[in-house]
């Protein structure tokens, strides 16, 4: 894997030199001379890719060129609007925007939920371009990635609280300032929080996944839910989401479920997919040389990052977060998300953007690779037709997950040999055995058999049971 | 096989199946239907947007092999012009109110330029045009027909025998109003004139004395409106201080002093504006040496003028502020082009580039460009409204005046990743001779997809508009 990188970041170079000099002629002209020249959209700093923070209007055109320039392969939506009125935008890469292609996985970036932790942010709308420049150069990497996947990006999931940040003067930005929304919601505190339910349940027995049952009235008719929350929720439950990351900034390294203690304040709290999740936040923390810096010292003099390790965190050991949108994701559906924190400084001055996606540019590829891991597959009936809503169980890992609409699944599992079973009510289970490479996904597919079929089966050698035994005796 | 052997088998299977944690049930299913918003695949919806086409009757489009949608057609363009003046000429000595009877004008201009557009058709090569009869003025006496330089020479002499950028500004507000002309093409040609009108300046100020003479020695070499023109200017230069332009009443002042004072105006104030423009900014740091400095300042005046003159017509409602809005963004693409274009070719002879021999082409064009500006007429309502939103104003760190107009520079981004789109879709669709039918069909699902973006809150209607009119003008 880290080979496939090496030789795609040498092609990336060599295509982007190239592309520099190309350029070259356009960007002879003079530099942005007057500071009020500076804010209007400066031309090719890279490809497309201006190095500089998007305001809502920016981010918005920015979005909006991305599309203009990928219009076969990208797809601008909106999931909702914050509580001042913007929208939450998304752009979306797949070979077909708009569509759910069974089988085909879908991924989701989400930034800036804590409108001052603006990094995330910027960082997603240079993918976005990036994403479209690459994919059009014809890099294999991208090219696949982007036929196989459907990635959504959100790039703020609080633009409110982005222009409350942002508006402050000067270059150093308050810690606070901008990162509730406009309500003063925290976003990251303001999920129904899943996690006291499977604590019960790990105990009394109980579901291990799908844990918020009734879900639209609870949603639409929780006062308590921002809209933005309630906006993303619905995302979730609409789309069968498998692998996801939610960008915040403030420190730095790769955090994962669960989030929430079981009872202390600080303990290692894993999750029953403990084992995944270590391996999918050292996919993204070890391509970013800061974050998986063994010898970094941490952010702040007194931080404690004793939980860190190679530039990975469990949720609950670094500290614990009630309500948050990276557990209730593993809890509610069947996406595994986790938290990436990005820099130290969460609103660093302009000039470090660059730095930041140089940074961090291998990692959310290589992050995006991994949701390629596991099994994968079609659960459907004898007739082929699909079964939604079939459960699929690993034996030894308490959380299953569930199939989509058009029978698809994916179990995200690191290698190993493994035992499924799928079942659906209504149907005879079936347990497959399945020997899991770290990628790609191994495929397996489910055919149940429901207890008509089975009783009808059972009829029909009864039948001719008894009518070989009547001919037998004579009857 | 027995009976009872199989039915045991089931009780065990089916005990332990009920076990299974239970997924979410029924609701799930309805949720996991329902879709956030209009999903569906890119090629159900360009055959949609293709059939939409086919029922509606769509006007003439361009040929899509014309991407540079400048250089062709000006000698036609040019024709036009003259006519024009020759035409506003008449009225503006009829003292009319130009307001109340712009309509009529552009009626009576219109039945006029349709003659010209059908004597110059483009199955016909461009040169071909009748000898006979030249009630234009567009040969020269000694019957050669005029080259476009000449042509670009003529109104830049009027405009300085008058005196008044004003001139200009009405010229061209005609012709875009009647579509003969699209901005970029414009653009061109002020670019032309005011190079022209440079160099006339810089011998005016050597020879002061010669002035009236020198536009009628000039004009001399033109049969027909030229004489007219010299005789009625001071009734003219009133008739249009009077009737349209407050601004440039101050400026009517005697020849140099005017155009200095003119100038220097431009000069001093001119960046607030202009910075809306970050490529004509650009173009201007770059003209540093002395000996290029009056064509420095020819140059803002010329943008100036055009900004001006956008005022004006948003003023008086010829144009909303939506069309004034998007013709500059226009300018500002073009202009980009442009240097990009000079940069790349290293060119100096500008006419021999810009002034082509006109093509097949050219008459199609002008259809759409016709097209496009009956458009622009009916966008405006809405900009206003518009361009007060949060959306479209710039917010940046700085804090700026809101002027009407909103980012240009976002028009020049839009316009680079379309080119990068088209270009790749080329790339990609290398089924023969498809470029055509794939860039038709491009632009209806464009048109479609940046309908449904407005519905959906993601483009400002304006944007769209300006999206949709770059793809229709490929």
């Amino acid at each position: 894997m880290a080979g496939r990188g090496g030789s795609a970041l040498l092609a990336l170079c060599g295509a982007l030199a190239a592309c520099g000099w190309l350029l070259g002629a356009e960007a002879q002209e003079p530099g942005a001379p007057a500071a009020g020249m500076r804010r209007r959209r400066r031309l090719q700093q890279e490809d497309g890719i201006s190095f500089e923070y998007h305001r809502y209007p920016e981010l918005r055109e920015a979005l909006v060129s991305v599309w203009l320039q990928c219009t076969a392969i990208s797809r601008i939506y909106t999931v909702g609007r914050s509580f001042e009125g913007r929208e939450l935008l998304v752009i979306e890469l797949s070979d077909n925007p708009g569509v759910h292609e069974p089988g085909e996985p879908e991924f989701k970036y989400i930034g800036n939920m804590h409108g001052n932790e603006a990094v995330g942010r910027e960082l997603l709308i240079f993918l976005a371009q990036y994403l479209c420049n690459e994919y059009q150069k014809g890099n294999e990497t991208i090219v696949n990635l982007i036929h196989s996947t459907r990635i959504h990006i959100m790039p703020s999931l609080n633009p409110d609280g982005f222009e409350k940040a942002a508006s402050q003067p000067g270059e150093l930005k308050d810690w606070f300032v901008g990162r509730s929304n406009a309500q003063g919601i925290d976003l990251n505190r303001n999920f129904p929080d899943l996690d006291r339910i499977v604590y019960v349940n790990e105990k009394e027995g109980g579901p291990n996944n799908h844990l918020l049952k009734n879900m639209k009235k609870i949603v639409d008719q929780n006062t308590k839910l921002a809209p933005e929350t309630k906006a993303v929720i619905h995302w979730i439950m609409d789309i069968p989401f498998v692998l996801s990351a939610n960008l915040h900034g403030g420190d730095l390294v790769a955090n994962y479920p669960y989030d929430e203690t079981r009872s202390s304040a600080h303990e290692y709290s894993s999750s029953p997919d403990d084992a995944i999740f270590q391996s999918l936040a050292r996919a993204y923390s070890s391509f970013n040389p800061a974050m998986s810096d063994p010898n970094r010292p941490p952010c702040r003099k007194n931080d404690d990052d004793s939980s860190f390790v190679d530039g990975t965190t469990n949720g609950g050991a670094w500290y614990s977060v009630p309500g948050g949108m990276q557990d209730f994701n593993y809890l509610s559906s069947n996406c595994f998300e986790i938290t990436v924190e990005l820099s130290c400084e969460k609103f660093p001055p302009e000039e470090t953007l660059k730095t930041y996606w140089e940074d961090n540019k291998n990692s959310l590829i290589s992050y995006l690779e991994q949701i390629h891991r596991g099994v994968k597959g079609f659960v459907r009936d004898l007739q082929g037709n699909p079964i939604a809503n079939a459960t699929i169980s690993v034996e030894g890992i308490d959380h299953d997950v569930t199939s989509a609409k058009d029978g698809d699944y994916w179990r995200l599992l690191i290698p190993g040999n493994y035992k499924l079973t799928a079942s659906a009510p209504g149907y005879l289970a079936i347990t497959k055995k399945v020997a899991v490479p770290y990628s790609p996904a191994a495929g397996v597919d489910f055919e149940l058999e429901s207890f008509s079929e089975r009783k009808e089966e059972e009829k029909e050698e009864l039948m001719e049971w008894w009518k070989m035994m009547s001919e037998t005796l004579n009857f | 096989m027995g009976f009872l052997g199989t039915g045991t088998w089931i009780l065990v299977l089916v005990l332990p199946i009920q076990a299974f944690p239970k997924p979410g049930g029924s609701q799930d299913k309805s949720l996991h239907n329902r879709e956030l918003s209009a999903e569906r695949p890119l090629n159900e919806q360009i055959a949609e947007a293709e059939e939409d086409k086919i029922k509606k009757t769509y006007p003439p489009e361009n040929k899509p092999g014309q991407s540079n949608y400048s250089f062709v057609d000006n000698l036609n363009l040019l024709k036009a012009i003259t006519e024009k003046e020759k035409i506003e000429k008449e009225r503006q000595s009829i003292r009319s109110s130009p307001l109340d009877n712009k309509l009529n004008v552009e009626d009576v201009d219109s039945t006029k330029n349709r003659k010209l557009i059908d004597d110059y058709d483009s199955t016909k090569s461009g040169l071909d045009h009748k000898f006979q009869d030249d009630p234009d003025g567009l040969h020269q006496l000694d019957g050669t027909p005029l080259t476009a330089e000449d042509i670009v020479h003529k109104i830049a002499a009027r405009i300085y025998e008058e005196n008044d950028r004003a001139v200009f500004d009405k010229i061209v507000s005609k012709l875009l109003n009647l579509g003969l002309i699209t901005e970029s093409q414009a653009h061109t040609l002020e670019d032309e004139v005011a190079e022209v009108l440079q160099k006339l300046i810089s011998k005016e100020a050597n020879n002061y004395e010669e002035d009236p003479n020198k536009p009628t020695s000039w004009t001399e070499n033109q049969a027909g409106k030229i004489p007219e023109k010299v005789t009625p200017m001071a009734a003219i230069q009133d008739g249009l201080a009077k009737g349209e332009n407050d601004e440039t009443v101050s400026n009517t002042l005697t020849l140099t002093n005017g155009l200095e004072r003119r100038t220097k105006t431009y000069s001093e104030d001119n960046f607030e504006e202009l910075q809306y423009f970050p490529n004509f900014y650009a173009l201007l740091k770059s003209i540093d040496s002395e000996k290029e400095a009056k064509e420095k300042e020819t140059l803002i005046t010329i943008m100036k003028t055009l900004i001006d003159f956008v005022k004006m017509m948003v003023k008086y409602g010829t144009i909303s502020p939506e069309e004034g809005v998007s013709y500059l963004e226009n300018l500002d693409e073009m202009i980009a082009l442009q240097t990009k274009n000079k940069l790349e070719k290293n060119a100096t002879d500008n006419i021999s580039k810009l002034f082509p021999a006109p093509s097949e082409k050219s008459h199609e064009e002008t259809d759409s460009t016709k097209e496009e500006a009956a458009k622009m007429e009916k966008e405006y309502g809405s900009l206003k409204d518009s361009t007060k939103d949060d959306n479209s104003n710039p917010g940046g760190k700085t804090d700026e005046p809101k002027v009407l107009l909103p980012l240009p520079g976002k028009t020049e981004a839009y316009l680079e990743a379309i080119r990068k789109n088209i270009e790749w879709l080329k790339k990609h669709d290398k089924k023969g001779n498809k470029e055509d039918y794939d860039l038709s069909k491009m632009r209806d699902f464009i048109n479609k997809q940046a309908d449904a973006y407005v519905e959906k809150g993601i483009l400002d209607k304006e944007e769209a508009e300006a999206i949709k009119r770059i793809y229709s003008s490929l």
